[in-house]
Formats: structure tokens, sequence, C-alpha cells
């Protein structure tokens, strides 16, 4: 792993450990009901301030943190096209496939390419840590996929493309 | 042209039953094949020895060709398919290019007779190849004056036109290529970066000289605007006289013609690839998540599961023959032998006597029976 990366990395989770401290918090406006106050956004006093952490203006992320509930938004590297249009299809596929991962939200927050939303409820029903440990693997794994499939779309290219000239021969 | 392979699967079907069936019969079977492919395939009854053919296929260029009517170019290369079977009729059925007439009788025996169905089914590719094939050995000649390079637009498919001018030493093949979502034009444009780069190698130095550019090439200026429009460039190879020689000219007419079908097909499978890495991954990933919460259930999980392991196996017949003699010995154990008056002699002799104690409580019913006594 890069040394940047690295400390990105490090970065995200030591601040994901300190804000991963929610609990239970019935909604002040409706009675009888408890919604992810980081959605919702009705009380000022329920909102901590936003962290956002760079390794550059293309790779951020967003953490958001209420009382009951925080919010993590990546956005990942694209360096060109190839990469745009595959971190584009594999972030909408996990999207779509949101209800599998629990926490990832459907829609990601304006600007980014992806959104979790973890409550209290998923940090009592999960380890915390390693609630945390699968978030900073996400962004690696991400990461790592990305560059694979780009790898192997050129080497398909490649190979095909060869295949096809060696027929003139 | 979509496929891959010379002979129409469904033709070579259609022709091979009627070759293989015992009786005569009236048929009638019209095909479409890629939108613009007509065949019609007629078998009488009457005329059991002969079944027609007829074709329709659009010709590759109108500005090469004078007539609608195949050239003599063209007709050789159909009858060479196999000169016993198939015979030209003159003229034509009406709405079509060419009719053959096919005769099954003198068909050869054994796996030739499925060799020469598979090249008649080709027919249409036959006519193809050789319109362009024809273009291509003009290559030296001089009838190209010089600075003077006007393309010619070849249609097969309605919506892949492609280009060919002729050059002094060289024929170049312009392709522009149209898709239809931006994720099939950026594979699209990284397979084209890669066939460049091959093309310029020294492993392919012999293969044709493979240009991309997103702009169209000078020779095609003066084309219809519509014609120009792209979103995936344009694909250019210059082909020379060593890539038409021989055997080559068939390879290279046949790669060129179905140099979209190949680009398209990469650009699924590569779509295909994709999704299957993204699956997996996904997999994965769930298999992270689902460690983050379940530990402590695991453990309650293999208590709970916890099963008594069977130390000996016994078979069905073993357990009940051990259980029939067990219960034979317990019989015998438990009978009791009859000897006649041992009753009595036990009843005097053998019980103890009643010895009343003070400290334990009696109880009255066996007091009053030993006060009767």
């Amino acid at each position: 792993m890069a040394n940047s990366l690295r400390l990105y990395l490090t970065c995200i989770r030591n601040t994901l450990e300190a804000a991963m401290c929610l609990q239970n918090f019935p909604c002040q406006e409706v009675e009888r009901h408890n919604k992810p106050e980081v959605e919702l956004k009705t009380s000022p006093e329920l909102l901590l301030n936003p962290v956002t952490i760079c390794r550059s203006e293309a790779e951020k992320c967003l953490i958001e943190t209420s009382i009951n509930s925080l919010r993590i938004s990546l956005k990942v590297k694209q360096s060109d096209e190839l990469e745009n249009i595959l971190t584009k299809k594999f972030l909408r596929f996990l999207s779509m496939r949101a209800e599998a991962f629990q926490v990832l939200r459907r829609k990601p927050v304006q600007g980014y390419d992806i959104s979790f939303l973890i409550t209290n409820y998923h940090c009592e029903d999960m380890q915390k840590q390693k609630l945390i440990d699968f978030i900073v693997q996400f962004m690696e794994d991400i990461d790592k996929e990305i560059s694979e499939l780009k790898l192997s779309v050129n080497t398909r290219g490649r190979l095909v493309a060869t295949e096809f000239l060696k027929q003139f021969i | 042209m979509a496929c891959f392979e010379h002979a129409s699967p469904a033709l070579k079907e259609i022709l091979l039953r009627l070759y293989r069936g015992e009786r005569a019969i009236d048929a009638d079977h019209h095909l479409h094949e890629f939108g613009s492919v007509d065949y019609y395939i007629q078998s009488l009854v009457s005329d059991p020895d002969h079944t027609y053919l007829s074709i329709s296929t659009p010709i590759l260029s109108q500005a090469f060709l004078i007539s609608t009517r195949l050239s003599r170019y063209t007709i050789e290369k159909v009858k060479a398919i196999s000169a016993e079977v198939v015979e030209i009729v003159e003229p034509p059925k009406e709405g079509y290019q060419l009719t053959l007439r096919l005769n099954f009788a003198r068909m050869p025996r054994g796996k030739e007779s499925i060799k020469t169905i598979t090249d008649i089914a080709a027919v249409q590719g036959v006519i193809l190849s050789s319109q362009l094939e024809e273009m291509l050995m003009n290559v030296n000649s001089q009838d190209v004056a010089q600075g003077m390079y006007k393309p010619i637009k070849l249609v097969y498919h309605p919506r892949e036109p492609f280009y060919i001018i002729k050059q002094p030493q060289k024929i170049t093949a312009v392709f522009p290529m149209r898709f239809k979502e931006k994720t099939d034009v950026i594979i699209a444009t990284t397979f084209f970066q890669e066939l460049m780069d091959v093309a310029n190698s020294k492993a392919c130095a012999k293969a044709p000289h493979c240009i991309w550019s997103p702009i169209p090439p000078p020779e095609l200026r003066g084309e219809a605007i519509e014609d120009l429009s792209t979103n995936g460039g344009f694909v250019s190879f210059d082909i020379t006289s060593r890539h038409i020689e021989g055997k080559r000219l068939d390879k290279t007419v046949w790669n060129l013609l179905n140099f979209y079908a190949f680009v398209k097909n990469h650009v699924k499978s590569t779509r295909g690839f994709i999704q299957r890495r993204m699956r997996t991954c996904l997999k994965s990933l769930v298999e992270v998540l689902k460690k983050t919460g379940l530990q402590d259930d695991q453990q309650i999980k293999e208590v709970k599961g916890y099963k008594r392991k069977k130390l000996v196996n016994f078979t069905k017949f073993m357990i009940l023959s051990y259980r029939s003699d067990f219960t034979s010995k317990l019989k015998r154990i438990r009978s009791r032998l009859k000897i006649h008056g041992f009753s009595r002699f036990r009843r005097k002799w053998l019980t103890f006597p009643n010895f009343s104690s003070k400290t334990k409580y009696r109880k009255m019913e066996k007091d009053i029976s030993l006060q009767h006594n």
C-alpha cells in the first residue's frame, strides 16, 4: 500500500473511532419517532461539525456526525475516462444492492460517489471496531478493484488486438 | 455481417434437413438475416432431384457496380463452391439477385456432403467477399490517377458503412465507429489505442498499419456530414499488396468485413467480464460485513449445535439379533423352576421371623393379626 494511502486511511480510521459514539435518541419534533438526525438535521444541537479528509481534490471523505447517526461519504479517484466509467459502474452496482450491506446508502451525498449511514442500532448489532474495519477495507478494496479492472480491460484489449492483427499475417 | 462464421447457421440447417430427408416434400422457406439479407429455399415433389436457393443481399457499393446484377468475378466465385452440385439459374427469381439450383443427387457421400452444404450456406459471404476482393485486387492498378483518391463507400449494413480509398501502392480502409452507450465508446476507444500500439510494435510489423483518430482522416474530406459524425472516432487500416497475396486475400477481406462485429463482440464480452468481477467483489465485501456482528452468535450456535457422536456403527440386522439374544437371556434368568412342595418348605424354613422393636413404629394391623394367631 502506498504511504500516502496508508496515512489517509489511518486518518479516516481515527476520525471514525472518535465519531462513532452513538446513542439512542428519539426525535425531538415527532413523538414516538426515532430518526437519524444526521439526515434530518432538525436540531442543530444534536449535530457535530462535519469533517472532510482529503487525499487530493479528486479523492476525499466526508464524515458527518450526530447524536444517533453517522454519515460517511466517499469520493473515489478517477484519473481518466476508463477509471471514471469503471468507478461509476461499480459504485452504482453496489448502491443498487445496498440491502446486502445494511449500512450503505442507496443514493450518495451530492459531490460524492458513495455514502454510508450508520445508526446507533447498527452499532448495537455490530461491533464498532469491526464496522470501522469494514469501512476502511471497503475503501481499500474499491481502489484495488478499480485499478485491477482497468489493467484487465487494457490487457484484454491488447490480446484481442494481437489476435485480430495476427490474422492478416 | 454480424456473424464470424462464413456459413449461415439457419440456411445450413434447412439444407441439411432437405438433403437428409428420405422422401421429397414441398418446402418453401423464407429467411431474413441481419436485416438486409433474404434467402428463399424451394423444394418441389414434382422435381425431387433439385432444390432452389435464391438470395438477395445488399450490393456493397453502388458506385462500384454498374447494375444491380452480380459481377462476373462474383459469379465465378459462386460457381467454384461446387461445380457438380451448384448451378446458377438465369434469370434469377424475381426480387433476388441470384438463384442456385442444387442437385443433391450429385452430392458427394459422407463428410464431404456436410462440407459442401456448409460452403453453399456461406454463399452470402462469398458474394460480399468477392466484391471487396475485386476492389482490393486492383491495388497496383495504374488507372488510379495520382492525387485523385476518391473514397468508395461500402454499405453492407445500413448503420455500419465503411470507406475504401485507393492510393498508390496501398488501399486504406476507414471505419467510422458509432456506439449507442458511453461505456461502449470508452471500452472501444481503449481497444483502438491498444490496436494502434500492437500494429506499430515489432511483433506485428507485417500486419496492416493501423491508425485511430477521433477526427475524420483527410482522405474523407467532402463526404456527407452525417457519415462523418461519430462518437467512437475513425479506425484506418493500410492494406498493401502483401496482404492480398494468394490465400491471404480471403482472410483480409473477411477481417475487414467483420471488423465492426469483432469490435462489438469485444465490447460486449468486456462488459460481461466487468460485471462478473463486480459480482465477485460484492460477495467478498458482504462477507467482511457479516463478520462484524456475528462473532458471539457463532459461539452460541456452536454450543447449541452440539451432537453426540456415534462411537460404533451397527447395522440394523446386528442390532435386531443382539436385542433378541438379550431378551431371551433375560427370560431365562427370570423364569421360575417349579419343584413340587418347595413353596411349603420355603414358607416353613426359609422365612425370617418378625421381631418387634420397642423403638420403631409398628403397624396396628400386623399386631392385631398376631394377637389373633
